[in-house]
């Protein structure tokens, strides 16, 4: 069921990864439009949780609660701290860091997919 | 930030306290859910998490700040970390039996990627790469 949120968020977190790679290509730092894209990440992680919480509320499906929530605030806080991180840093370091936490985020979701199909 | 002597915090520092951010998160989170769901199954191996992960977190926080004092924090806990990976890392392959059940430390940080492993070793080099260029510790570096 969380099948095409996971999709969505490992392609976003793929464009938003290559786009900050590009601008370390280019010696460049971050910048807002970047932000933004990471705000559009951050919006559908919230979707995710909140899917998740009716479908959990509503539905008969088992998850290991704790790990699956504790995975899921972990993905939602890494983006907003990166950001304000990274945009504090004018060189290209700063497109590192936002490449980084992307990368991270789609693997946290890719771990939450696993676990909401494990239990 | 425009200064421009060597800081902790910033170039590829800026890197270095993300990725120990994302680990100390990781750790955090991993102990505390452990600590909550299971501590009584393996407490020798929840209690490593357990402090592992606080000093993970204070090794990123020392890292940020940089100045004088944070510096000396940063050089204690990121060589606490290399010797903790080391040491547990060869206990857990030596003698699984010790620990139980696993931690961010065994197998060397197999089940981080071996992010574990190398993150320490980067930071030593790291602190050697940016130290203050003349050698009493506090005065100089207090004035950039």
């Amino acid at each position: 069921m969380l099948l095409p949120l996971l999709i969505l968020v490992v392609a976003l977190c793929a464009v938003l990864a290559g786009w900050a790679l590009w601008f370390v290509v280019r010696d460049r730092a971050v910048i807002l439009r970047q932000l933004f894209g990471a705000a559009a990440i951050e919006a559908v992680l919230v979707v995710q949780a909140i899917v998740a919480g009716v479908l959990l509320a509503t539905q008969d499906h088992a998850v290991d609660g704790p790990l699956f929530w504790g995975y899921l605030a972990t993905a939602l806080v890494i983006l907003p701290v990166a950001a304000f991180w990274a945009f504090a840093e004018r060189t290209k370091w700063s497109s590192v860091v936002l490449a980084a936490a992307a990368v991270t985020v789609a693997f946290l979701d890719w771990r939450l997919w696993q676990i909401w199909g494990a239990a | 930030m425009s200064r421009t002597a060597p800081r902790t915090g910033s170039g590829f520092g800026r890197l270095l306290v993300t990725v120990y951010g994302i680990l100390a998160f990781a750790a955090i989170g991993r102990s505390s859910y452990e600590l909550a769901t299971k501590f009584s199954e393996a407490p020798v191996a929840y209690s490593l998490s357990t402090l592992s992960a606080v000093v993970y977190v204070v090794a990123t926080v020392a890292l940020a700040k940089g100045g004088p004092r944070w510096r000396v924090v940063a050089w204690v806990t990121v060589a606490f970390e290399a010797v903790g990976v080391l040491a547990v890392g060869t206990a857990s392959v030596v003698s699984p039996e010790v620990f139980g059940e696993t931690t961010v430390w065994s197998g060397f940080g197999q089940g981080y990627g071996y992010v574990p492993l190398v993150l320490p070793f980067v930071g030593l080099w790291w602190l050697w790469h940016t130290r203050p260029d003349t050698t009493p510790l506090a005065a100089p570096e207090a004035a950039r």
